[in-house]
């Protein structure tokens, strides 16, 4: 490759060829052009005659200049120049290749290869060994190793298989991976960074200087990458938070998308970014139903895995239905028996408050019964197929309940409340005891200052411990809850108010709600550290997949901790009942910009200049001017008008080069063919008989057009081979010894028309030749040409046939000769409901049928007389009646038998 | 070729639709000019009156003119005058020089000049002339029977001819019309007019020439070849030549319209890029002018 500052030449070699050019002007010089040839019948006049201007005829000076143009310019685009050619020029000896494939080189990954395949050809041209190190680990490890010593093209197939890990980069134990990498001989360095810190990359940065002159590639200044956040859970909207990580001068908006499992648009939100800001949120509303379809948000056009967020049950709200055990406490909100479950769950779920029948009727997910004695008797089937089927039914006790409870309850309980300190007693309200690690609401803090003060007391039962969730410090059960076939029965044992205990005022309140309503999606209720395995998980650029070999399960209470990497990519992790999903996206949001690099690495970018191919422009000029010196050297002979023709060719061939791909629908023919019915004729390329075709079925036509309501246009004749045939009721084709065989494409139409209804009359137009008389001339052609299609057996035209019957009543089929049989398709209800597809004779009907312009008859019919035409035309009439009827006409066949019947 | 016969004789009907039927002015002695135009002074086939004459048996019935025979006390015969028509020979130029059309828009010379052929032969016997074609007729007829021979005798290719007619025998007062390029040498043309003005024979010389012939458009290096293997001609720029061209063509036309005038002969001129009627008229002018002179 030659390099001339911006323009290179990968052919350079073939500049030499411009020494040729002052040696062309020369010919051009000194050559005359070549006279035109003119026949001219009075050249006997010119004899003799001298022009008194007979000197040479030089070219002019113009015509030569644009020539020897022509000429430079073929050269120079031969020469293939590149303008601004992307792969820079770098150093000399081994190419030392750092390639940053972490997370936030996702985004603009196509131009990353494509700057590193521009690198690498040009290292392939120079023969060059690669050294190529990735800098994001790739092992279950965290370590990173160098792809050691390559042929480029090896390399460039390497590279080509690269892709981005959905973890961050690790520079520094990239430095560890060049610790002992030697190179002999002279090496040049090029980092592909992608432009973020990660405290690691001075010291990269001083082992890459080891090496060889480093160059350092990052991506041309942007706002990018972004970070999508994972939206806080517990709130009525998504809280969407995107960041980004590059530039944060300007303001610029983003879109974020939220998807459903099957990948469907639910909802979109526009978040702006400020000037200055690297942050911005935006809220996205959407109708609880839609939201918690909601199974991952991204930003758009970002493909990263950063920019994606899966969402688990935590950001799930499930509908919780409420019921009051007393209406009439509406007035009263404080007391009602509901109304602290209604304030703490109405931020976190979608909360219907009901009677149950009408609860029933659409079920939520969640129903919490407030002081409810019994469950109505009409609707507890209904509430039991619910709750068999995963339903969570939370109940409080409370006055009503404790006087007479329905047995819907998760323990027995003994008759009547409990109570714990109040005026008759000297026991003090009991606290709550610490939640056992088998109760959902493991891991809460217990206020100190929650109280009961009233409950219902279970019978003690050699179960009561594994059905209990919370105990007072007592040890009687507060929370007890069964296992009812998927869902769940859970009765609480005091009441949803203050009434007999404060527990309604406080938070734990409502993180015991929470928990409780978490059941009911089946998400594993025990807090178990069996360890979650990988599910599915994301790639680079975002896109869910099976994991990599390295993701390890990881430990359940180490999971709110976990980072991505390769143990731990990012994605669904655990039961595929209820996974739980680890984003990128918060382990990443702060990771600052690439520290200043040291003076001596030169920092450039790729993907900002477009390197520019010249060739095609080059080659494209020269045509044109080619065709000017066409026009000009016309021009100059003097012969530009009288070979207007010829110029007009040469644009033509032009503007057919341009419109090469313009389709050529004959759409005036067809739409000739359908406007009107027209009777059509195989051209058998024989101009008699074509002739004598044309002229019987306008013969036809007149008859028909005379004398039934069936009016042809003009015959029209086709080509099987280029012509369609499903535009015509009926084609008749004369049969000539020396009709070539159709092509396997048209067959195939010649079948398809016959499948699909067309009628196709066979004319051997000779007696001798009959289908019954053996192997004739005709009748071999006519095998000869039939041959491949799919052709039904023939049976003799039968006397009482709908053929004889269709229009006029005919005994035989004339044409102009008679006597010989006229085949038609075996058997009734065939494809084509009962009408033959083909209709083979040899009575030459189109001669007898032939008039010419006069309406005249053009051929003798033999043996003779003008009742056979006649009988001819009425076997036409027929046939035609038949093509456009089908077996319509079959009734009338048996209307002899019908009138019979009908007279007795 | 059926076909374009029917088509050929066609245009040409259609071409002489436009014209009042020619009547050819025969040129016969003046006495017989002043008695009428064409009577022969015998008795005939023909549609003027001749004479009265007394009914022999075996006359046809329809024959006999009932108010002559009312007026006297013999059975009076009607007998007309035979009308000969004159007989007029035609010729055109088949050789290969006349194979040319300068542009694919202009007919070639030959086509233009069967067609005239046909379309006076058309007019002549609409006037109930006698027509041949010189070359191809023993002697001259009239009728359609004779319009479809001479059409078939023009359609067909018989190869290239020709430039000049040859110089056969002809009737006396025959008329005999040429139509040619007339591009042969001027001695040639000289020959033929000689041999049949000799035979007391009327000529009419009908040049028809393409545009190109006339002006010479040809610019810029030209090699100029014949039709009919004359040779070949360099130009370095033909444009230079147009002007010497041009004079030349012009003397030649001179020399030919000097020949045609000492013969008492006319002389006519077409280009092919002009419509045929307009050549027709020409033609057909130049023949009436013979009957009147």
């Amino acid at each position: 490759m030659l390099s001339l500052g911006p323009l290179a030449f990968t052919a350079p070699w073939l500049l030499v060829a411009l020494v040729a050019v002052p040696l062309l002007w020369w010919l051009l010089r000194v050559t005359p052009p070549a006279p035109l040839r003119v026949r001219f019948p009075a050249v006997r006049l010119l004899f003799g005659l001298v022009a008194p201007n007979e000197t040479t005829a030089k070219t002019p000076p113009w015509l030569i200049a644009l020539r020897l143009l022509l000429a430079t310019l073929a050269i120079v685009a031969l020469a293939h120049p590149l303008w601004r050619p992307q792969a820079p020029v770098i150093g000399t000896g081994a190419l030392v290749l750092v390639i940053d494939d972490g997370w936030a080189a996702a985004p603009d990954w196509p131009l990353r290869q494509a700057a590193l395949d521009g690198v690498l050809a040009h290292a392939e041209r120079g023969d060059r060994p690669v050294l190529l190190l990735t800098t994001a680990p790739d092992d279950r490890d965290g370590k990173v190793a160098a792809k050691g010593m390559m042929g480029a093209a090896e390399a460039r197939a390497v590279v080509r298989a690269l892709a981005p890990k959905p973890w961050s980069v690790d520079r520094a134990r990239a430095r560890e991976a060049l610790r002992d990498v030697t190179i002999a001989g002279a090496a040049s360095v090029l980092w592909l960074s992608d432009g973020l810190e990660d405290g690691g990359s001075a010291s990269l940065v001083s082992r890459l200087m080891e090496l060889g002159p480093l160059t350092v590639q990052i991506a041309p200044p942007g706002p990018g990458p972004f970070v999508l956040l994972p939206p806080a859970s517990r709130t009525r909207d998504l809280e969407l938070v995107v960041r980004r990580l590059g530039d944060a001068g300007t303001s610029l908006s983003a879109w974020v998308r939220a998807s459903g499992e099957d990948g469907r648009l639910l909802g979109r939100g526009e978040v702006v970014f400020a000037e200055g800001e690297d942050a911005a949120s935006a809220t996205l509303a959407l109708p609880a139903e839609l939201r918690n379809r909601i199974a991952r948000l991204d930003i758009e056009d970002e493909r990263s895995a950063a920019a994606a967020v899966l969402l688990d049950e935590r950001w799930r709200r499930r509908p919780v239905g409420l019921v009051s055990g007393a209406p009439i406490e509406r007035d009263q909100p404080l007391l009602s028996d509901v109304y602290f479950a209604h304030r703490a769950l109405e931020p976190i779920t979608t909360l219907r408050q009901a009677e149950l029948a009408e609860l029933l009727e659409d079920p939520p997910a969640v129903i919490v019964f407030g002081d409810v004695a019994k469950v109505p008797g009409p609707d507890r089937p209904a509430l039991d197929v619910w709750l068999e089927a995963g339903g969570v039914l939370v109940r409080f006790a409370g006055p009503r309940f404790a006087e007479a409870a329905d047995d819907l309850v998760p323990v027995t309980l003994r008759g009547g409340g409990r109570t714990i300190g109040g005026a008759m007693s000297w026991e003090k309200p009991a606290r709550l005891l610490p939640f056992g690690d088998a109760s959902p609401f493991f891991g809460l803090a217990i206020p100190k200052d929650v109280l009961v003060a009233r409950q219902v007391l279970a019978e003690p039962n050699l179960d009561l411990p594994d059905k209990t969730w919370a105990q007072l410090e007592d040890g009687t059960s507060l929370v007890t809850a069964e296992r009812r076939g998927q869902g769940w029965l859970i009765l609480v044992h005091t009441t949803a108010n203050t009434a007999w205990s404060n527990l309604a005022l406080s938070g734990l309140f409502v993180e015991m709600l929470q928990r409780l309503i978490e059941l009911s999606a089946g998400v594993p209720a025990d807090g178990s550290g069996a360890p979650l395995p990988p599910l599915t998980v994301l790639d680079g650029f975002g896109v869910l997949g099976t994991p990599p070999s390295s993701a390890q399960p990881i430990a359940a209470d180490a999971f709110a901790e976990a980072t991505s990497s390769p143990a731990s990519p990012p994605g669904y992790w655990g039961s595929k009942a209820g996974p739980r999903t680890l984003n990128l996206g918060p382990r990443v949001a702060e990771t600052p910009a690439l520290d200043a690099l040291p003076d001596a690495a030169a920092v450039t970018t790729y993907g900002v200049v477009e390197e520019r191919d010249l060739l095609p422009w080059l080659a494209a000029a020269a045509i044109l001017l080619g065709l000017v010196e066409l026009l000009a050297s016309l021009l100059a002979r003097g012969q530009l008008l009288r070979r207007a023709s010829a110029v007009a060719a040469a644009t033509l061939a032009l503007l057919v080069l341009a419109a090469a791909s313009a389709e050529a629908v004959d759409d005036a023919e067809i739409l000739a063919a359908i406007d009107d019915l027209h009777l059509a004729y195989v051209m058998t390329g024989n101009p008699e008989v074509d002739r004598i075709s044309a002229a019987g079925l306008f013969g036809l036509g007149t008859i028909l057009r005379s004398r039934t309501s069936v009016e042809p246009a003009d015959p029209i004749g086709i080509d099987l081979e280029s012509d369609e045939l499903v535009f015509f009721p009926m084609v008749y084709w004369p049969i000539t010894l020396d009709q070539s065989e159709l092509s396997d494409y048209a067959r195939a139409k010649v079948d398809h028309y016959l499948r699909t209804g067309g009628i196709l009359v066979l004319d051997t137009r000779d007696p001798e030749a009959s289908l019954a008389g053996g192997a004739r001339s005709g009748n071999l052609a006519l095998r000869r040409l039939l041959a491949g299609l799919s052709i039904p057996p023939l049976i003799p035209v039968p006397p009482d046939h709908v053929l004889t019957r269709a229009f006029y009543l005919i005994d035989e089929l004339p044409g102009r000769w008679i006597g010989d049989q006229v085949w038609i398709e075996q058997g009734d209800g065939g494809i084509n409901d009962g009408v033959s597809s083909i209709v083979i004779g040899s009575h030459d009907w189109a001669a007898a049928w032939a008039m010419d312009a006069r309406l005249q008859p053009l051929l003798p019919v033999v043996p003779g007389g003008e009742r056979q035409r006649e009988m001819a035309y009425r076997f036409g009439v027929n046939l035609v009646m038949y093509a456009a009827t089908g077996n319509y006409k079959t009734d009338a066949v048996h209307v002899p038998a019908i009138l019979e019947r009908l007279g007795e | 070729m059926a076909v374009t016969q029917a088509n050929f004789r066609q245009r040409a009907e259609q071409l002489a639709a436009h014209l009042p039927p020619l009547l050819v002015a025969a040129e016969r002695v003046a006495a017989v000019v002043a008695q009428g135009v064409h009577g022969r002074r015998r008795v005939g086939a023909g549609e003027t009156f001749w004479q009265f004459r007394p009914y022999h048996p075996g006359d046809e019935v329809n024959r006999i003119d009932w108010r002559q025979t009312a007026k006297s006390t013999r059975v009076l015969v009607r007998e007309n005058e035979w009308e000969a028509a004159e007989s007029v020979w035609l010729w055109h130029d088949t050789s290969a020089s006349m194979r040319f059309a300068s542009h694919p828009a202009v007919e070639d010379k030959a086509d233009r000049a069967r067609l005239l052929l046909l379309a006076l032969a058309v007019l002549l016997v609409r006037g109930g002339e006698h027509v041949a074609l010189l070359g191809h007729d023993r002697r001259a007829a009239t009728g359609r029977g004779t319009l479809a021979r001479m059409t078939a005798a023009l359609t067909r290719d018989d190869g290239p001819g020709a430039s000049l007619p040859p110089r056969i025998p002809l009737p006396r007062y025959a008329q005999l019309v040429i139509i040619g390029d007339l591009l042969s040498p001027i001695e040639d043309i000289a020959a033929t007019i000689r041999h049949f003005s000799g035979q007391k024979v009327r000529g009419h010389l009908f040049q028809i020439l393409d545009p190109a012939e006339e002006t010479l458009p040809f610019a810029g290096h030209t090699l100029f070849e014949g039709l009919e293997d004359e040779g070949v001609l360099l130009a370095r720029r033909a444009e230079d030549l147009r002007r010497d061209y041009t004079r030349r063509m012009a003397a030649h036309r001179d020399a030919i319209a000097g020949l045609t005038r000492a013969a008492r002969w006319r002389l006519g001129l077409h280009h092919t890029d002009q419509p045929a009627q307009a050549a027709l008229l020409s033609l057909y002018m130049s023949m009436a002018g013979h009957a009147s002179g």
